[in-house]
């Protein structure tokens, strides 16, 4: 018999399996991070100088009148992105459960489009929010002559045609995420419920929700991850327009990147956006880790 | 003794014939991609070939996607043998961090100091010496019109901005389509960039895009070119938002709408469906036979490499593109016009006839903004005018803006 | 607590409540079908009917042509040999990709579960943090870096590059899902005298299966839909299959090919659409075993 191992579990092997998580920190993370900052401090343009020029290039950004659109806009993005992902999943998720038939074929259809690239998403949702070619123009085919719908022609409006179709994209993930949780309820708490005469619905957000704070909790990581990172849906569907109405921070970082040929104002972008990310998940996360020991 | 000497001398012959016989690799990184281009680029990548190269194709589509492509191949030390970028100054970065080789042999050769336009040689000639080569020539400010719009509204092609306005008047009163916009950043901007040069003259257009000049800028003829810009609104169709480029084409093609501002390569939408100039659809690039041609167009740069064959390849690569028979070749399918003057005209539409005239008067040669503006003063000016078009913002609103982006470091 | 994801008894059907439910999830169905729908008919229509611009008509006649263009035909430049020639790029990027990914989050998740390295929580959070960047930020470092040690554009390259952006969430998937797992079964196997990668491979990879499928599909879709790393680090020779797409789609000149493009981008979407359909159910079970638990 084999001599039991005390103490914690702490081991060399487990040090060493670590170590890629620690080179690919070190090397493909904290490098890069600590590159961008130091060109943000420069006057790079299209290739990196290292000349110092302080603290310019974020005087420029604070006083660019489009970084200041883009993360209202991201803002505004963010909102009703994940409070309409995370209330369509939890309704999805909620309905479902109801021992519907066929449940298989429906979570097939809700979850499918998050196998979809953001591109093909952007691109036909662009077609059907196109007055000329899409849900408005077949309205008024239809016979409804005076029917608008040209929200991705408006300067307020076109942000939240962007928020629709990555809503399509992911709700069926949180969907997915939240029906799982929801399988986790014990289902006598339900018939408890029902002997107090409480109402099926209340049932659902006074008992069920609290319960399923993981779920979403993680839902809107993974949400938050994605808003952070928009940009592939708002360049294919309408390329930050009209105007710099659907403009957001990742867009306005590769513009300067590339097209732009100034990467001294793109890391200064970088790094400022880095800063609130921080700011606003580091104590999320810390929270999450401590509720969880 | 002489018979090792004959041994070795045939063999020495023999490899010469050999190493000459192996063709010059040359990859080359680009973005024409549609099926217009991708015919034009056969021209080149033919000719190439022909000459004892081998052209390898890297074909990237939307110009940022390739320039991004191969400025992190330079960056990483594994450059393509050439690479496609538009007449203008997004390569000079390159050329000042020494990234790039020159082609003075070929230049002197082919006498580029003589006939090359100024516009052009101004920015592929930097402190004397030739780093790039110029593929083709565009022209931006040209004005479109299909003929069976104008007819119908009852008028005819303006000669003067007073017969234009008027024209797009009576369009609008026959029910159509006065002004074709197409609703993105780059074609904002450049409706407001043949608004300046056309209608704002060639001195104030030098002066904004040329000098940055901040009193220009600030002066009243200034407003009343973004005014008259606005103004274009009124006659444009709610599809404007987002619409491409030669969507906004295929409006004239299919006789919807009466007028575009859109460079010559709007060309090969009309020659794809079918329509001859002159015919079902006119051009004209400005009123009067003094108007400002504003040019353009692409060059290949040759990434700096110690690898003998690319440099071969590279020198190969100058001489062929630049030689008239490609020029020809090459210009016909892309609908641009040669960058040699001393090529045979004859066979191209009346439109591009007209370019060639205009090419010829060094009075009349104007640099697109491109050519003048580094990159991101050049975008922030496309986000200022993007704003102004699609918002209320009031002209006085719109100089205060331009001047903060010439005045920024 | 009730582990089952077995049907529970039907109820019947014509109540108003009942109905109420079939209503919204039929409309939700919709919802989510109708750009599918407007895709899978564009691609079948010919282009004459697409110039009338009704994108919801069923076609009047149905053609594959474009399809078959798209594959195997359509201009990508000076080749016109469709988007399959990119398929097996995206192939030989997606295979080595995976399986460096999911093995070094599972291993990851496993160390971070059960094992007590005092350096390993600062760096799991910078990893995590780490998910929010725009990866454009990231590229010219890593460009530079790569290009040192002279693997640039090249196969290991780009696996390399997805390994380290799979990295963030792939390591969260695992670690909340074997933290989920009864702990008794990880003091058992000490006690039985087991160290670190014993008690892995016999332990706790046979235990991986729903949650692997969720990292396969989360890896897949973000691997095989990638376009700029595959441009930046693959290597001409080895394209993925997305920048022939955007060759397709994104040329700047001419009339837009719609039927085509929807094919093309149909046909792109071909592989993550199938591996989600075929693993599809396994994807619920995998996230309720415990994947997303605090």
């Amino acid at each position: 018999m084999k001599k039991p191992r005390k103490g914690p579990a702490t081991a060399w092997a487990a040090h060493w399996a670590l170590l890629p998580m620690g080179a690919t920190v070190l090397i493909a993370y904290i490098a890069s991070i600590l590159w961008t900052v130091r060109i943000s401090l420069s006057n790079s343009k299209m290739l990196p100088r290292s000349d110092w020029a302080g603290l310019t290039q974020y005087i420029n950004l604070f006083t660019t009148d489009r970084w200041s659109t883009a993360l209202i806009n991201i803002g505004l993005f963010g909102l009703f992105f994940i409070a309409g992902a995370l209330a369509l999943g939890f309704l999805l998720a909620v309905f479902i459960d109801q021992k519907v038939r066929l449940e298989g074929i429906f979570r097939t259809i809700y979850l499918y489009s998050f196998a979809m690239s953001f591109v093909a998403c952007g691109v036909v949702w662009q077609w059907m929010f196109n007055p000329a070619l899409g849900i408005q123009r077949s309205l008024r085919n239809w016979g409804w002559d005076s029917a608008r719908f040209d929200w991705i022609a408006s300067q307020d409006m076109a942000i939240y045609c962007v928020v629709i179709c990555v809503l399509w994209h992911s709700s069926g993930l949180v969907m997915a995420i939240l029906l799982a949780g929801l399988r986790g309820v014990d289902d006598e708490q339900w018939k408890a419920a029902r002997i107090e005469g409480i109402p099926r619905w209340r049932y659902y957000l006074n008992i069920v929700l609290p319960q399923l704070g993981p779920s979403f909790g993680t839902a809107t990581v993974l949400l938050a991850v994605s808003v952070v990172k928009l940009y592939d849906a708002v360049v294919a569907m309408t390329n930050g327009g009209p105007g710099d109405a659907t403009d957001v921070p990742t867009k306005f970082i590769m513009d300067n990147l590339f097209e732009r040929q100034n990467i001294g104002l793109a890391s200064a972008a970088s790094a400022t956006m880095l800063v609130t990310v921080v700011i606003i998940v580091a104590p999320l996360l810390y929270a999450r880790s401590r509720a969880s020991r | 003794m002489k018979k090792l000497n004959l041994v070795l001398a045939t063999l020495a012959a023999a490899l010469g014939v050999a190493s000459a016989a192996s063709a010059q690799k040359a990859e080359v990184i680009h973005w024409w991609t549609s099926g217009g281009e991708s015919a034009a680029v056969k021209q080149l990548a033919d000719a190439y070939n022909k000459a004892g190269g081998q052209w390898v194709d890297n074909a990237i589509a939307g110009g940022d996607n390739a320039r991004a492509a191969a400025l992190n191949r330079i960056a990483g030390g594994n450059p393509p043998v050439a690479s496609q970028f538009n007449t203008s100054k997004q390569y000079h970065e390159l050329i000042d961090a020494d990234l790039l080789s020159s082609v003075d042999d070929v230049a002197a050769k082919e006498g580029w100091d003589q006939w090359m336009p100024k516009p052009i040689k101004d920015v592929i000639k930097i402190k004397g010496h030739y780093f790039a080569v110029p593929v083709n020539i565009h022209s931006g400010a040209w004005f479109w019109y299909s003929k069976a719009v104008l007819a119908k509204a009852g008028v005819a092609e303006p000669k003067t901005e007073a017969e234009f306005w008027n024209a797009l008047d009576k369009i609008k009163a026959s029910g159509q389509i006065g002004f074709a916009q197409s609703g993105t950043l780059t074609y904002e901007r450049a409706t407001f960039t043949a608004v300046l040069l056309h209608m704002g003259g060639r001195d104030l257009y030098n002066k904004f895009y040329g000098d940055k000049d901040i009193n220009a800028t600030k002066s009243p003829a200034f407003r009343t070119v973004l005014e008259k810009f606005k103004r274009l609104r009124n006659y444009t169709d709610p599809g404007v938002p987002g619409r491409t480029w030669n969507d906004t084409t295929a409006l004239l093609v299919t006789d919807k709408a009466g007028f575009q501002t859109v460079g010559d390569w709007a060309k090969g939408e009309f020659l794809a469906a079918g329509k001859t100039a002159g015919k079902e659809f006119g051009c004209f690039a400005g009123w009067g036979p003094a108007a400002p041609y504003m040019i353009s167009g692409d060059v290949f740069v040759l990434p700096k490499t110690s690898n003998k064959e690319s440099i071969a390849a590279q020198q190969l690569m100058a001489r062929v593109i630049t030689s008239p028979a490609t020029q020809v070749a090459f210009n016909m399918k892309k609908g641009s016009i040669p960058i040699r003057p001393d090529v045979d005209a004859s066979g191209m539409d009346i439109c591009a006839q007209a370019g060639v005239i205009a090419l010829k008067d060094p009075a009349r040669q104007t640099p697109d903004p491109s050519m003048l503006m580094a990159p991101d003063v050049y975008g922030k000016v496309a986000d200022v005018i993007t704003k102004f078009w699609n918002t209320d913002m009031k002209a006085e609103e719109a100089q205060n803006q331009l001047v903060a982006v010439l005045s920024a470091k | 607590m009730n582990n089952t994801l077995s049907p529970r008894p039907r109820q019947p059907l014509f109540t108003p409540a009942r109905l109420g439910v079939y209503f919204f999830l039929v409309s939700a169905a919709l919802f989510f079908l109708l750009p599918l729908y407007v895709m899978g008919v564009t691609s079948i229509k010919p282009m004459t009917e697409i110039r009338l611009g009704n994108i919801f008509a069923f076609p009047l006649e149905v053609t594959f042509a474009p399809w078959a263009r798209a594959w195997s035909s359509a201009c990508t430049g000076l080749e016109c040999r469709g988007i399959s020639v990119g398929f097996w790029n995206s192939t030989r990027i997606l295979i080595p990709s995976l399986v460096l990914s999911i093995l070094l989050g599972s291993i990851n998740g496993y160390a971070l579960a059960y094992w007590r390295v005092r350096w390993a929580g600062w760096f799991f959070a910078i990893l995590m943090l780490g998910a929010f960047i725009p990866y454009p930020v990231m590229l010219y470092p890593l460009v530079r870096m790569f290009a040192a040690v002279n693997l640039f554009q090249s196969i290991p390259n780009i696996v390399l590059i997805h390994t380290f952006f799979g990295m963030p969430i792939m390591t969260l998937v695992f670690r909340n899902y074997y933290a989920s797992l009864p702990v008794e079964l990880f003091k058992a196997a000490r006690i039985d005298g087991g160290g670190f990668w014993r008690i892995y491979f016999q332990l706790m990879v046979p235990m991986s299966l729903p949650i692997l499928v969720v990292a396969l599909i989360l890896q897949t879709t973000g691997i095989w839909n990638d376009f700029i790393l595959g441009l930046i680090f693959a290597g001409r020779e080895n394209y993925p299959m997305t920048v022939q797409l955007n060759n397709i789609i994104n040329s700047t000149q001419g009339e837009k090919i719609y039927n085509v493009n929807m094919a093309a981008t149909l046909l792109t979407s071909m592989v993550p659409l199938a591996v989600y359909f075929i693993s599809g159910r396994w994807f619920v079970r995998g996230i309720a075993a415990g994947a997303v638990k605090g």
